[in-house]
C-alpha cells in the first residue's frame, strides 16, 4: 500500500459526529466513547450505503474479538480517488473510532495507523477531525 | 479613364464593399453562434444558454451556508418565524420508540426535500429551455422541474419531494414547490434524541437561484408553512461549482444494497 493510498484512505472513514450518514450517527454511535483497536482486516464490504470493514483483534490471552467499522459511501470515496483496493483483508491496522451505543463491537472509524507506523486522520475534508 | 472603365471600377468597389460587409456579418454571426453554443464565458462571468438565460448546468457542491465547511442539514432556529397558534406542536413531533417512526432513513426511507440535497454529496444540474433537472448523489434523488411556470396540480397525492415548478424573474430562477407529504423538515432528529422537526402538507417552498459568478450559485431558500409559522422565513445558501467532478459524474447510491443499520441498530459485527 503506497503512501498516496494511505493518505487517501485517511479521508475515507466516517469519523466525527457531524458527518451525514444515511442513518443517525448520534443515535448509533457515542461520541463520548472512543475506541482504539489493533488487528487484522478480515473482510471489506465496499458497498452502499456505507463501506464496512472487519478487524480481528487478539488480546494478551490470545482471545480474538471481531470488530466492525463503518465508513463513507463508495461513491464519495471513489470521487476522492479511493478505490475498493485501498483496504484489503490481511492488512494490519490500528483503528480509532466511536463505539456503538448498544455496546456491540461496532464503531465508526476515527484514525487508522498502519503496521509500519504511518498514521492518518480519517475525517473527510468537510467534517470534523476527531479530537 | 473611359466611361466604361469608370463604371467597371465603381462596380468593383461596390462588389468589394459588399463582400467585406457579407464577410463581416458572417464572422459576427459565427462568433455569436459559437459563443452561445459553447457557453464559454471569460473567467468570472456567468455562462448563458443559447436563449440567453444563466446556465446552471454543471456539478455542484451541496447548498450550504457561505464559508461553511459542514452541511446545512439542520435549520438555525433563530432564522425561523414565530409559531402560529398550534404550530409548535405540529413542528416538534416526539419520538415514539418505534424505529420506523424515529429513524426512517435507517430503513432507507426518503429524506424528503430539502434534506436530501443538503448532505455532503454532489448535485448535478442539467438545464434546457423547458426543464431544469437537479440530481443529488445521495440516494440518487432527482427533481425534474418544468420552467414554464405552470400551475401546481390539485389532484395528486402529496409526496416526499413535493411538486416543483420553475419560472424566470430576469436572471433569477424561481422554483416554487407544493404538494408535500408531512415529513421531517430537516435532520434535527439526528441530533436530538427526543423529537423531530416536521412540516405539514401545507408546506410551500420557494427557491431563488442566481448564478453570481462562474463558480457560485446564490441560493435563497424560503419555508412557508402557514399551519406552523406566522409567516415565511428564509435562509441563504451558496452552491460552489466543481468542474473536476464532471469526469466521473454522479455515482450510484443504492441504500438497500448493504444496509447494516436497519432500524438505526447497525449489525456490523459477526
Amino acid at each position: 500500500m503506497n503512501r498516496r493510498v494511505i493518505a487517501i484512505l485517511g479521508a475515507l472513514l466516517v469519523t466525527g459526529p457531524s458527518i451525514r450518514a444515511h442513518h443517525s450517527f448520534a443515535a448509533e454511535y457515542d461520541a463520548n466513547k472512543p475506541v482504539k483497536v489493533t488487528g487484522t482486516v478480515t473482510k471489506v464490504e465496499w458497498t452502499n450505503p456505507h463501506i464496512w470493514f472487519f478487524v480481528d483483534v487478539k488480546d494478551a490471552q490470545g482471545r480474538v474479538t471481531s470488530w466492525g467499522f463503518s465508513g463513507g459511501p463508495p461513491g464519495v470515496l471513489q470521487r476522492r480517488g479511493i478505490s475498493r483496493t485501498a483496504l484489503k483483508a490481511g492488512d494490519t491496522i490500528v483503528v480509532e473510532g466511536f463505539r456503538a451505543r448498544d455496546g456491540s463491537n461496532n464503531a465508526s472509524g476515527g484514525k487508522v495507523t498502519f503496521a509500519d507506523g504511518r498514521s492518518v486522520f480519517t475525517a473527510s475534508s468537510e467534517d470534523t477531525v476527531p479530537k | 479613364m473611359t466611361q466604361r472603365n469608370r463604371i467597371d471600377a465603381r462596380r468593383r468597389r461596390v462588389a468589394l464593399l459588399t463582400a467585406a460587409a457579407v464577410a463581416t456579418l458572417a464572422l459576427w454571426v459565427a462568433a455569436s453562434q459559437t459563443a452561445a453554443a459553447q457557453s464559454s464565458p471569460a473567467a468570472g462571468q456567468v455562462p448563458r444558454t443559447a436563449d440567453g438565460k444563466p446556465d446552471f448546468s454543471g456539478m455542484w457542491d451541496n447548498p450550504k451556508e457561505p464559508g461553511s465547511r459542514t452541511p446545512a442539514t439542520v435549520f438555525d432556529g433563530s432564522k425561523m418565524a414565530p409559531f402560529a397558534p398550534g404550530g409548535e406542536a405540529l413542528f416538534y413531533e416526539p419520538r415514539t420508540g418505534d424505529p420506523r417512526h424515529d429513524e426512517p432513513r435507517a430503513f432507507c426511507m426518503p429524506s424528503g426535500f430539502p434534506s436530501a440535497f443538503l448532505g455532503p454529496y454532489p448535485v448535478q444540474i442539467i438545464q434546457t429551455p423547458q426543464y431544469l433537472v437537479m440530481a443529488t448523489e445521495f440516494m440518487n434523488v432527482t427533481r425534474i422541474i418544468p420552467l414554464d411556470g405552470r400551475p401546481h396540480k390539485t389532484d395528486i397525492e402529496p409526496t416526499f419531494y413535493g411538486e416543483p415548478v420553475g419560472h424566470w424573474e430576469g436572471d433569477t430562477l424561481v422554483i416554487e414547490a407544493k404538494n408535500y407529504k408531512r415529513w421531517s423538515l430537516d435532520d434535527w432528529y439526528y441530533q436530538n434524541p427526543k423529537e423531530y422537526r416536521m412540516h405539514t402538507e401545507a408546506l410551500r417552498t420557494v427557491e431563488r437561484l442566481r448564478r453570481t459568478d462562474a463558480d457560485t450559485i446564490a441560493y435563497e431558500f424560503t419555508v412557508d408553512d402557514p399551519r406552523i409559522f406566522t409567516k415565511p422565513w428564509s435562509v441563504n445558501w451558496v452552491m460552489k461549482r466543481h468542474p473536476e467532478w464532471d469526469k466521473t459524474g454522479l455515482f450510484e447510491m443504492v441504500c438497500n444494497e448493504n444496509n447494516r443499520c436497519e432500524g438505526g441498530q447497525c449489525r456490523g459485527s459477526k
